[in-house]
């Protein structure tokens, strides 16, 4: 339904849409996630037909092109910019008519519609009041509604909960997810919680490139084991035992499944181990434990959340707030990204392959330790994304950062 | 065309639902009133000069240069700062098809705001008197014309900024410069030519050239010498209807650029 291949976009110098590309089929519902400025707007904003892309090898909306066939991909979509732009001097059922209108809709079939859409909705009592005197929530609805009226095949909503209540966050949260199974959405937020209830599938965006894309367990299983450990997650164990701390990390180590053993701090007479590996290893290291007769006093799967990884992502923090010691890692991998931001995210968009790349360095250090951050690092070591993926007859645009050959030099050399 | 008028429509509706509108219309139709009582009694029951000074005189010229401009700022730029910009632009009518219905509705507008010396005109008769009709009619189509070159270009000063007075403004300052064209263009010239002089040139060849130019660009000429009268002559309906065209054309392009600057 909807076909991005390639797509860049320029504000003068400031890149805001770099090389993004990707596919939303028909029937799916897409959250596009990213911090303010991470460029999803401008991405709907091309989808929509508002602004053109500087460059795009394939843009299609329901079967158009949407640069030369603009106006059949406009028919096609119903798009709800952040703004919810609406004419505050006309009545709702004005408005309805008048968006009725500019689609061609026929009188009869204009007049079933908007009462079916305002039902739809919820503001059908609304609907001979002045646009203008409507509370934000209610905006929102008609928004909705008015770009629901010519029963679009794809729906492209930008912040849909922005500046809302939560109350009516989750109303309109609830309404998306029953238009979902009647249109393609795609949708944006910055906000974790409502792409998490709404859109089976996330991308995540950052600075104008695709640093994820898959639903939220893919995500979370891929992108989870950047630290210590695959599965998505680690286990903490804390126990007494007579024995030395390093020899009872060599028995874990010996278990099935288990990738990374890493000795935490000393509480008293416990002993604390951070076990990464694949999937829910509780049962075997309580087995182990009693076998040993070692005393637990804890035995926790900790699982990232999206959250964490989005927040990783973004600003390159490893563990999530959880582990109590975030605040060092994030501030030094801050200041790490910030020297070299472009080349840090560059490559990172292929998100099924970057946990093969990752083990190279998959030394167990201490948690938390200020430097040991992987940041979004990782994900740029991805050897397709700069390679064989991309045409190389066209002129690539790598930003003149001292750090990008570096990337190029990594195992995506050979390309 | 069906896109052009359903915004046109929309943007009648917009306007006769804002209380400005109506106080222009109130502030324009008592002025205009006092100024034709003002002209009956000054020309002692006159039809002919009365009408000619209601529809014509200066008072006309100004009215001619701050509606369209009052009308028009707010046409686009109004609608960048509520954000509906956008959706227009992404609804399924192209951008011509925009800028043409709100130049249509605005138009559409004036048109009924000069339909007042009709009534005048209509008036008179009524009572006795002989108005020129064909030069009653010729001057209401005439100054349709003008009111939609002026309101093209309150338009296209409309999409260079987000504050309606500021376009507003630059498009007062845009028609009274056209106005005074020809007047600023002779005066600079009266400077200019005798120092021509000492170079040998032809005078007399020079000021002919530029006020053979300058004359074609005298919209208040064009006007007088047709539509005053009566006359609907096709050469200057062009005239106006080119130029119109013209700023329309820029207007469009204007908007179009303002979507690669984002």
């Amino acid at each position: 339904m909807i076909e991005v291949a390639h797509l860049t976009r320029r504000y003068g110098s400031a890149t805001a849409v770099d090389d993004l590309s990707f596919q939303v089929a028909k029937g799916e519902v897409v959250g596009f996630l990213g911090p303010n400025g991470a460029g999803k707007t401008t991405t709907m904003r091309i989808l929509a037909g508002y602004l053109p892309a500087t460059r795009a090898e394939r843009l299609v909306v329901a079967g158009h092109d949407v640069l030369r066939d603009s106006m059949e991909v406009r028919k096609a979509i119903g798009y709800l910019p952040e703004s919810v732009p609406l004419y505050p001097e006309l009545r709702v059922e004005e408005m309805m008519r008048f968006q009725g209108r500019l689609h061609r809709m026929s009188r009869q079939d204009l007049r079933t519609r908007i009462g079916e859409v305002l039902e739809r909705v919820g503001v059908l009592d609304r609907r001979k009041q002045l646009v203008g005197t409507l509370s934000r929530g209610l905006k929102q609805r008609v928004g909705l509604a008015v770009a629901l009226l010519p029963n679009p095949e794809v729906l492209i909503l930008d912040e849909p909960t922005s500046g809302l209540d939560p109350i009516q966050r989750g109303q309109v949260r609830k309404l998306i997810t029953e238009l979902s199974s009647e249109h393609t959405v795609l949708l944006s937020s910055h906000i974790l919680a409502e792409i998490e209830s709404m859109a089976p599938r996330v991308i995540i965006i950052h600075e104008g490139q695709k640093v994820a894309d898959g639903s939220q367990a893919e995500i979370v299983q891929a992108l989870g084991a950047g630290e210590a450990g695959g599965g998505g997650g680690h286990v903490l164990v804390e126990a007494a035992a007579p024995a030395e701390p390093e020899a009872m990390a060599k028995m874990i180590e010996t278990l099935d499944g288990v990738e990374t053993v890493s000795v935490g701090a000393r509480v008293g007479i416990h002993h604390t181990f951070r076990v990464g590996g694949q999937g829910d290893l509780r049962e075997d290291i309580g087995a182990l434990a009693m076998t040993q007769g070692w005393a637990l006093r804890e035995l926790t799967w900790k699982r990232p959340t999206l959250e964490q990884i989005f927040t990783r992502l973004v600003i390159g923090d490893v563990t999530g707030s959880e582990e109590g010691d975030a605040a060092a890692p994030s501030s030094a991998s801050a200041s790490a990204s910030a020297a070299g931001p472009a080349a840090s995210i560059s490559g990172a968009s292929g998100l099924e392959i970057s946990g093969e790349s990752s083990p190279g360095e998959a030394e167990p250090l201490p948690l938390g330790t200020p430097g040991t951050a992987k940041s979004k690092t990782i994900y740029s070591l991805n050897p397709f994304d700069r390679g064989a993926s991309r045409d190389l007859s066209k002129p690539v645009t790598v930003d003149p950062d001292p750090a990008a050959p570096i990337d190029l030099e990594g195992p995506g050399g050979d390309a | 065309m069906t896109g052009a008028l359903v915004v046109a429509r929309r943007e009648l509706t917009g306007l006769f639902m804002a209380p400005f509108t109506w106080i222009v219309l109130l502030v324009v139709l008592l002025l205009n009133g006092l100024l034709f009582n003002t002209f009956l009694i000054s020309s002692s029951g006159n039809v002919s000069a009365t009408l000619e000074g209601s529809m014509t005189g200066l008072g006309f010229w100004v009215w001619m240069v701050f509606l369209p401009a009052l009308l028009a700022m707010r046409l686009i730029a109004e609608e960048s700062r509520n954000g509906t910009l956008e959706y227009l632009l992404t609804a399924p009518v192209g951008d011509f098809a925009v800028v043409f219905g709100k130049f249509l509705a605005a138009t559409a507008f004036l048109g009924l705001v000069w339909t007042s010396a009709l009534v005048y005109a209509g008036t008179l008769h009524w009572v006795g008197g002989a108005p020129d009709w064909p030069a009653v009619i010729g001057t209401w189509i005439g100054t349709l014309l003008v009111s939609g070159l002026f309101v093209s270009i309150g338009m296209l000063a409309s999409t260079f900024t987000a504050t309606p007075l500021l376009a507003a403004f630059l498009s007062m300052v845009a028609c009274v410069l056209w106005l005074f064209l020809p007047w600023m263009v002779m005066r600079g010239l009266s400077y200019v030519l005798p120092f021509l002089a000492d170079t040998g040139a032809k005078q007399e060849l020079i000021a002919q050239k530029v006020t053979g130019v300058v004359a074609s660009m005298d919209a208040v000429r064009h006007f007088q010498r047709s539509f005053q009268l009566g006359v609907l002559d096709t050469a200057e309906v062009v005239f106006f209807v080119t130029w119109t065209g013209l700023f329309l054309f820029l207007t469009a392009r204007s908007l179009e650029a303002r979507r690669w600057r984002g």
